[in-house]
């Protein structure tokens, strides 16, 4: 109670500033009035009198000190006074200020950035009601072992009705539609969404209505949500788009409505333009509908667990309802086997109140990687802060010799050392948080692609502020502490005469070698950082240089899509051959082939394949992976063709069915053989009969799904004898090499199709460009951690030069008097180089031991090398040696250019 | 410097209150003086001291101060004791008595009084 009062009558006196010196000035004079005048009558001379009473009175500015303190808050008084007296003393010197402050700004910023990212991608929360509750369902193969989140529309059905662990379910499926109708596409990401969608995540509408449960039904009309930002895109927020038509596919929709901004779906990393019911999916499918085919995994769902639903629960309740939904789902031409399989999965889940997340499993760990190299950029920039900092004590020596003259306690002395590096500390957050806004917009741009334009919620939270005052708080006192304790240390008699302390004297070796220690952490951190970067870039190197089977370079990608109202299935063979000619009649193309996949890309299209080899009756089987081309596809794309032909015209629906196959396959069924003219049958499932193929060609290993990929076995098929989905879209990518750079071809491209049929929607690629994209996390990974280790080098080497040249400044009176006494200029440079050499060995082993563990966490994310590559350990010492030397150099060259005559006058 | 000064900055603030009790309303070199006679030279050196001591049991509110005239005739400041302040010197006596009871049959005792 007592305490709180005086607390309270503290901080009124601080705020009121209320002068209480003058009352104590007064009480002093009064009492030493009175004892003065005692002292008289016991009989002292009256100059006696008063010099007793003083002497007796006792520390007049100490207890003046404690009156002060006693009356206010001593801590943010002398807080207050600390920060004045810094600025004052930051201003004087606008050089050192401006340098810190900008290398704290990069440092912090970078690190700021980078958080930014993780944040928005993992740590921030749906901006849904409650999004706590959130749970993800995922269902669990036993056979497999795996667990994936992909559902059908039976199983979503039967999980909506059946569960009871939920107060509300929701599954959505993603799609890109195209708005346009024929010609150049123009994407938009769309969803199909139960109608339980807006209403579970509790988003309200811009305008119009959101769909409701009653919107999503069997053969439900078409009707379209717009997302807040698409609407005012594409509509400039017109009101009255709400009513208007959408053309989606060439579907038409009804706009009913607009969702609240800020809304922007429930996947982290991009954002839906456009959602519709579930219930019209079926128009994009033609006779075999996503709605009624029990083995297409298109939906994912997440669930609002009711409140009183423990974890355990959940998973107990999953348990149970597992075997009803998924015996309710079962496909119908799985099998005896297939069935069982399907009958043991069961479902799971996840906690997804962050939402759900694709970009987590592939940037998650590489974000956090980056973390830790920009971690380690701002350690290497506190090194160089510190030095400076240590640099700066030393000429301080006199002002703070003459404050502990005064009877500054060495504990103030350190606080408001490490005042000034929290001001400089926080001066660079503030700036450094500009630098992070712009540094987190370029990193979005990096792991963008051109098929995938990633969305992020970037708005500053407060975790995000919270991370940069920490890190500018941790900054400050790695950067603070070290000058802040030996700047206390400085003796007081010779540095009020203006002699600097001789460094050996009371010192250990630690204190005396403080800035060489520094220097040493720092050439060790640079080295990690360099090997980390180094092993990312040979890494990425290896990717883009890698052979893939093919030649990436000048071909341009079109794909085509054929609608069945544009041009009719039975048609659709001629027009492709009709695009074909038109495209290689163009000047400029060389030659033109046809897919229905481009390499590189996810997914695919396998199958069992057996070989029926003479006297072996037993199956072989093995996945095989395949892929539908044109004559003249290999051709275009310059994958050697090794044996046998190429694919015609005239291999159609009528002759054999016919193959080329790559060189692992025939390394997997025909080692010794010779392939071509051979058969091989593909397994189309328990109940079809397998269909016989024969081999026409081998062609050169090619990449398929992805650069990492190992080579395995892959079959081409003629575009004419594949099963067509007549009732569906068709879409077919034209790859056409071309003698000027492929993007100044699209025009002429674009014309010719429409030449052929103006409701052919179209959209273009460069393949050199879709490779690239395909590794855009090593690249993220490679360009990033370049960065950071080009600017520790940089750091490193202004850390180097700094501290040298200041310890050599020191030594100045030293080098004369050697000089004076014979010694030649080179063993100056000797004794420098060598005690140089000897804290850049020293740096370096550090370096090197900490280089080798921590390259084994990064492991996963190398390609073609070890995570102990000698070329790379190499070469990053090589490069940090280069930088050192020259850091080196200059002042060594200085010490030994030391007039003698001059540097002992000095003295 | 002897230690002594020390600990009896510890029980300054009692000192205080217990003179204010005894003598009423009383400036502050009347106080030091007070305690200097009762306590022999303990309070001999540093004597200002005192004041910080003064200012904090006035913010505690157990003293209250006011602006008089002392006996030569000038402005000085007159401490006297409140009634929160004789309630804490009341509590505080009882407390240092139990103390040091405890701690004089400490001393008292011999080693075959613990076995």
């Amino acid at each position: 109670m007592k305490s709180l009062r005086r607390f309270f009558t503290r901080v009124f006196n601080f705020a009121s500033r209320r002068v209480h010196d003058e009352r104590l000035r007064e009480e002093i004079e009064e009492h030493i009035a009175l004892r003065t005048a005692e002292n008289l009558r016991a009989g002292l001379s009256p100059v006696e009198a008063r010099r007793q009473a003083i002497l007796k009175f006792g520390s007049m500015e100490s207890i003046k000190a404690e009156y002060r303190a006693e009356r206010g808050l001593p801590l943010i008084e002398a807080l207050l006074q600390d920060v004045r007296f810094g600025l004052r003393l930051l201003r004087k010197s606008p050089g050192f200020t401006f340098v810190a402050v900008l290398t704290l700004a990069l440092g912090i910023g970078a690190n700021t950035a980078i958080f930014s990212l993780i944040d928005s991608v993992m740590l921030r929360l749906l901006p849904v009601q409650q999004p706590e509750q959130l749970v993800q369902l995922l269902k669990f193969n036993p056979a497999r072992h795996r667990t994936d989140d992909g559902f059908t529309y039976a199983l979503w059905e039967n999980v909506r009705d059946r569960q009871d662990v939920f107060s509300d379910t929701l599954a959505w499926s993603e799609k890109r539609f195209d708005l346009s109708q024929g010609g150049a596409v123009h994407n938009a990401n769309g969803i199909f969404a139960s109608g339980s969608f807006f209403r579970m995540l509790g988003v309200t509408p811009a305008a119009g209505r959101l769909l409701v449960p009653s919107d999503d039904y069997r053969g439900c009309p078409p009707v379209a949500v717009l997302s807040y930002g698409f609407w005012r895109e594409h509509f400039g927020g017109a009101a009255n788009a709400v009513g208007s038509m959408l053309s989606l596919n060439g579907h038409v929709f009804d706009v009913i409505g607009v969702s609240a901004s800020g809304f922007h779906g429930v996947e982290v990393g991009s954002k839906y333009d456009v959602a519709i019911p579930l219930c019209s999916a079926g128009l994009f499918d033609g006779k075999t509908s996503r709605l009624d085919t029990r083995d297409w995994w298109w939906l994912s769902i997440v669930g609002r667990l009711k409140p009183d639903v423990t974890a355990e629960q959940l998973q107990a309740r999953l348990k149970v309802l597992s075997p009803q939904v998924f015996a309710a789902a079962l496909p119908p031409d799985w099998g005896v086997e297939g069935s069982r399989d399907f009958l043991q999965r069961q479902l799971a889940s996840v906690p997804a109140p962050t939402g759900i997340s694709e970009m987590r499993a592939q940037f998650g760990q590489p974000l956090v990687i980056l973390l830790a190299v920009a971690g380690l950029v701002l350690l290497i920039a506190s090194a160089n802060l510190a030095s400076l900092m240590l640099a700066r004590a030393a000429s301080r020596s006199k002002e703070i010799s003459v404050r502990k003259a005064l009877g500054a306690s060495r504990a103030r002395l350190v606080q408001q050392l490490l005042t000034e590096c929290l001001m400089l500390s926080f001066a660079g957050a503030l700036l450094g948080i500009l630098v992070a806004r712009w540094g987190t917009a370029l990193l979005v741009r990096q792991i963008s692609t051109a098929d995938n334009t990633v969305f992020l919620d970037l708005s500053p939270d407060i975790r995000i502020l919270v991370f940069t005052a920490c890190i500018a708080v941790a900054t400050a006192v790695l950067f603070g502490i070290l000058p802040a304790l030996r700047f206390s240390r400085v003796p007081l008699v010779a540095a009020m005469k203006g002699i600097e302390a001789p460094e050996t004297v009371h010192r250990t070796w630690f204190r005396a070698r403080s800035g060489s220690w520094i220097v040493a952490s720092q050439v060790a951190l640079s080295l990690v950082l360099l090997m980390v970067a180094g092993l990312f870039l040979r890494s990425l190197t290896n990717l883009v240089t890698l052979d893939l089977g093919f030649d990436r370079n000048n071909v341009l990608l079109m794909t085509a899509i054929l609608k069945p109202s544009t041009v009719p299935p039975d048609k659709r063979l001629a027009v492709y051959q009709e695009i074909e000619a038109r495209l290689r009649s163009l000047p400029g193309v060389v030659s033109v082939g046809s897919t229905q996949r481009t390499p590189v890309t996810q997914g695919g299209w396998s199958q069992p394949v057996e070989v029926g080899r003479a006297g072996a009756p037993a199956r072989d089987e093995k996945d095989v992976w395949f892929q539908a081309v044109s004559p003249g596809y290999f051709g275009t794309l310059r994958t050697a063709l090794l044996a046998g032909r190429d694919f015609n015209w005239h291999d159609d629906k009528t002759s054999v069915l016919v193959a080329i196959v790559n060189q692992s396959f025939v390394n997997e069924f025909f080692p010794s053989a010779d392939p071509v003219g051979q058969s091989f049958r593909r397994i189309e499932g328990p109940v079809k009969p397998a269909t016989t193929i024969q081999i026409v060609g081998v062609v050169k290993d090619s990449k398929y799904s992805s650069l990492h990929e190992a080579p395995f076995p892959q079959a081409f098929f003629p575009i004419a004898q594949v099963p067509d989905r007549v009732e569906a879209d068709a879409e077919e990518i034209y790859a056409a090499r071309t003698a000027p750079p492929p993007s100044a071809m699209i025009a002429a491209a674009q014309n010719a199709v429409a030449g052929v049929n103006k409701g052919i929607s179209l959209s273009f690629h460069s393949l050199a460009e879709h490779v690239d994209d395909s590794i855009v996390q090593e690249r993220l990974l490679a360009v990033l951690s370049g960065f950071f280790g080009v600017l520790a080098l940089f750091l490193a080497m202004i850390g180097l030069y700094g501290t040298l040249a200041y310890l050599v400044s020191r030594r100045q009176a030293e080098f004369g008097l050697r000089m004076a006494l014979g010694a030649p200029r080179r063993s100056i440079l000797q004794l420098v180089m060598g005690e140089m050499i000897v804290i850049l060995l020293a740096g370096a082993l550090a370096g090197i031991t900490m280089s080798l563990v921590t390259v084994r966490l990064i492991r996963k994310f190398l390609f073609g090398l070890t995570p102990h590559d000698p070329v790379t350990l190499s070469c990053a010492l090589a490069l940090l040696a280069a930088v050192a030397l020259i850091a080196c150099y200059l002042p060594a060259r200085r010490a030994m250019r030391v007039e003698p005559v001059i540097a002992l006058r000095y003295e | 410097m002897k230690q002594k000064a020390d600990v009896l900055q510890g029980t300054l603030a009692l000192m205080v209150l217990k003179t204010l009790d005894v003598l009423g309303p009383l400036h502050g070199y009347g106080i030091a003086r007070r305690i200097e006679q009762i306590s022999g030279d303990l309070l001999a050196v540093n004597q200002g001291t005192l004041y910080p001591v003064l200012l904090k049991l006035e913010q505690e509110g157990v003293i209250a101060s006011e602006w008089g005239a002392s006996e030569n005739n000038r402005r000085a400041r007159f401490y006297r004791l409140t009634r929160e302040g004789r309630k804490q010197l009341q509590v505080e006596t009882q407390d240092w008595q139990q103390t040091a009871a405890i701690i004089d049959r400490f001393f008292a005792a011999r080693a075959e009084d613990f076995s």
